[in-house]
């Protein structure tokens, strides 16, 4: 500051501020993370792995991730365990879009800025212990399930994933091929072919069950009203919106 | 050497700006309300709607100008867009947090800067609030003098779909509890009437501190509790509030404590629930159902205030009708109706926004004609009653003096008499109106005590 305190009396305003910045380093604080590996699941789809967590959250939970430089910034579910050594998202790449592309063109060492954890999507830890659990996904909204999967490897569970294609089953090796139903809307190698909420429609479930929704706005009101139809309760049933 | 500064948006940028008054005021800067006649211009901005930002930009356009004739320092704080942060940079002198305040008289001693928080690039995501506690230290100008702002709680974690605020005020952060109650029997002793609680998230207060605070519930306990051992007469507000974190305990302290006014702001924003979910306003209508039924069960007198947004990304005319629906069950005595803006930085800004102009300005429009219908409706049954009200003002049509009652209710009083201003006299009510009710002056508490 004291050398700007002797420009300012030669120099406008602005002029001082252009030098402030060229002369000042930015100053890499706790919130930034060096991207470590880019995974691409599809075409369009990669999750963006990153140093372990430098914050305790909850799985569930999401994250504002910015790009250094870059004024914009993005929520994700945080995609991996409460204990892993990386910290991951998934991401889809929107066509057009400003960001997503931005994303996809991100090498290993690249530095992202990352704050969080928000939101209150998830169970608390004693509750996964005991209680029984459907997760229903559109596409990328399975990010925090895989999360709930992985912190609590005991939890009872149902991974109904609505996709259009089986290519967009991100990391289904990881979930009990008995939990996790793949509902393919395009392509018949599915679990189910069809809708989620076709395969919805025509399941049972327990009257204690907790179900936790996640992805497209459509997805989440039509399955919602499915489940308001078999007798579960608004209270049973918690709703995170991607879009 | 003298300052001027616009405040726009809500209570919270009021509350602020009186921190930065307190903090101009100690440097030697005098208020003046003549932007002509100020060396000092400055903006507390607002980014809720897309309306106060465009009058930022005409506003430092026109001070940018008369850079040309005379010395001036401009400055912008309070919610800033990281995306109009960009553009402020280039037009503005200064501009920085509210948590950077403590700071303020060093960036203007060193004219010419920007702030450390201007001097990084652009940040893409929210400010921290590690500093907020700075500004909460420094005594406020109060505008009034017996109607003040105390803020409990700054940012909000909700991340609501339409809303930028988590973008311009950072992370949930509750002030001390022992600093919002001192300064609350600071202001009642000094004679304030109306005090409001001010947070982004005022009854999420608390939460943030993981049981190393009091809740929203016992702040208010404790509040209430000095009330019953004050012999002043005050009224306690709050807002706002979201539905998601609030529950039947707040409805009872407030029914336990005089001094907590029987006024409630409680936002709905949408009446259908597709809505609601697409906002993430994370509850459904019948748990706001359940809330407005414990207010009506545990304090009958209380008067109801929302907020609604009409024209929402997918909101057609189902969805709007199940608004107006709620509208008519809930009887709002206030709704405060806005037609949706798409903030850049709010997740919705990206959606697509398929409610025409047109549309939502019908819908506000229906939206009023419902309101007014109740608003009557209630403040008839008033009519004949004898309330205590808080002299507040003068009516610009007739000159007379007017006030609120405990419930917020404008009353327009049947005389004028400045030596009114901030007491709280007993009115009779003679009439009502859509928005407002009159009266006749009945008694002045002019020892202004229980």
């Amino acid at each position: 500051m004291s050398e700007i305190g002797i420009n300012d009396y030669f120099c406008s305003p602005k002029f001082v501020a252009m030098m402030s910045l060229i002369k000042h380093d930015i100053k890499i604080d706790e919130s930034f993370y060096r991207l470590e590996e880019i995974r691409h699941l599809t075409d369009e789809t990669f999750s963006l792995k990153l140093p372990k967590a430098r914050f305790a959250f909850k799985a569930g939970q999401h994250i504002s991730l910015g790009i250094h430089g870059d004024y914009q910034s993005r929520e994700y579910s945080i995609y991996s365990g409460v204990n892993d050594k990386n910290l991951e998202v998934l991401v889809k790449e929107v066509e057009k879009g400003y960001f997503t592309p931005k994303l996809r063109k991100l090498k290993p060492g690249d530095l992202l800025e990352i704050h969080g954890p928000f939101g209150k999507f998830g169970m608390e830890p004693e509750a996964a212990k005991t209680g029984k659990f459907v997760f229903i996904a559109s596409g990328t909204g399975v990010a925090p399930f895989r999360s709930m999967v992985r912190t609590y490897p005991e939890i009872d569970y149902t991974l109904i994933h609505g996709v259009r294609y089986v290519s967009e089953s991100y990391d289904q090796h990881e979930y009990a091929s008995d939990r996790y139903i793949l509902c393919s809307s395009r392509d018949p190698k599915g679990t189910y072919h069809g809708r989620l909420t076709g395969y919805l429609k025509n399941r049972t479930f327990a009257s204690e069950t907790q179900f936790y929704l996640c992805g497209n706005s459509d997805m989440i009101f039509d399955a919602l009203e499915i489940l308001k139809e078999k007798g579960f309760e608004r209270d049973q049933i918690s709703c995170e919106v991607y879009f | 050497m003298k300052y001027h500064l616009i405040t726009l948006g809500c209570q919270m940028n009021l509350s602020d700006s009186e921190r930065v008054s307190a903090v101009l005021e100690n440097m030697g800067y005098v208020r003046t309300e003549n932007e002509e006649e100020a060396n000092l211009l400055g903006i507390l901005a607002c980014s809720v709607r897309q309306k106060p930002i465009d009058k930022i930009y005409n506003k430092i356009a026109q001070w940018n100008k008369w850079k040309n004739k005379r010395n001036l320092i401009t400055f912008v704080s309070g919610c800033v867009l990281p995306a109009d942060k960009e553009k402020f940079l280039k037009t503005f002198d200064l501009i920085f947090p509210m948590s950077e305040l403590a700071q303020f008289p060093e960036m203007i001693r060193e004219y010419g800067v920007v702030t450390p928080a201007g001097l990084k690039p652009p940040k893409p995501v929210m400010p921290q609030n590690e500093h907020i506690a700075d500004m909460w230290h420094i005594k406020p100008k109060y505008q009034s003098t017996y109607e003040a702002f105390v803020p409990i709680q700054n940012g909000c974690d909700k991340f609501c779909t339409f809303c930028a605020v988590p973008y311009t005020r950072g992370r949930e952060v509750s002030r001390p509890s022992v600093e919002i109650i001192d300064e609350v029997r600071h202001l009642v002793e000094q004679g304030y009437k109306s005090i409001t609680l001010l947070g982004q998230n005022v009854n999420s207060y608390g939460l943030d501190k993981n049981g190393e605070e009091i809740n929203f519930t016992e702040l208010l306990r404790q509040i209430g509790e000095y009330g019953k051992t004050s012999t002043e007469e005050f009224w306690v507000y709050f807002t706002s509030p979201n539905p998601q974190d609030m529950n039947r305990d707040v409805i009872e302290v407030i029914a336990a404590y005089s001094c907590l006014a029987k006024q409630i702001h409680l936002p709905l924003q949408s009446g259908d629930e597709r809505v609601l979910i697409k906002m993430n306003r994370r509850y459904s209508m019948d748990k706001y159902r359940r809330i407005v039924g414990d207010i009506r069960e545990l304090i009958p007198q209380a008067t109801l205030f929302t907020d609604i947004i009409v024209g929402f990304s997918g909101e057609g005319e189902t969805e709007f009708q199940h608004t107006v629906e709620a509208m008519n069950e809930f009887g709002y005595n206030m709704a405060y109706i806005a037609m949706y803006s798409p903030r850049p930085g709010a997740a919705s800004y990206r959606w697509e926004n398929e409610v025409s102009g047109d549309d939502k300005k019908d819908r506000l429009h229906r939206l009023t004609e419902v309101l007014k219908i109740y608003s009557r409706q209630y403040n008839e049954t008033l009519v004949g009653r004898t309330f205590r009200v808080l002299v507040n003002g003068s009516d610009r049509k007739t000159g007379f003096s007017t006030g609120m009652t405990e419930g917020k209710l404008i009353v327009r009083l049947d005389q004028y008499d400045a030596s009114l201003m901030g007491k709280i006299v007993d009115v009779k009510i003679t009439s009502a109106a859509d928005f407002s009710m009159s009266g006749e002056l009945q008694e002045v508490f002019s020892i202004q005590s229980k």
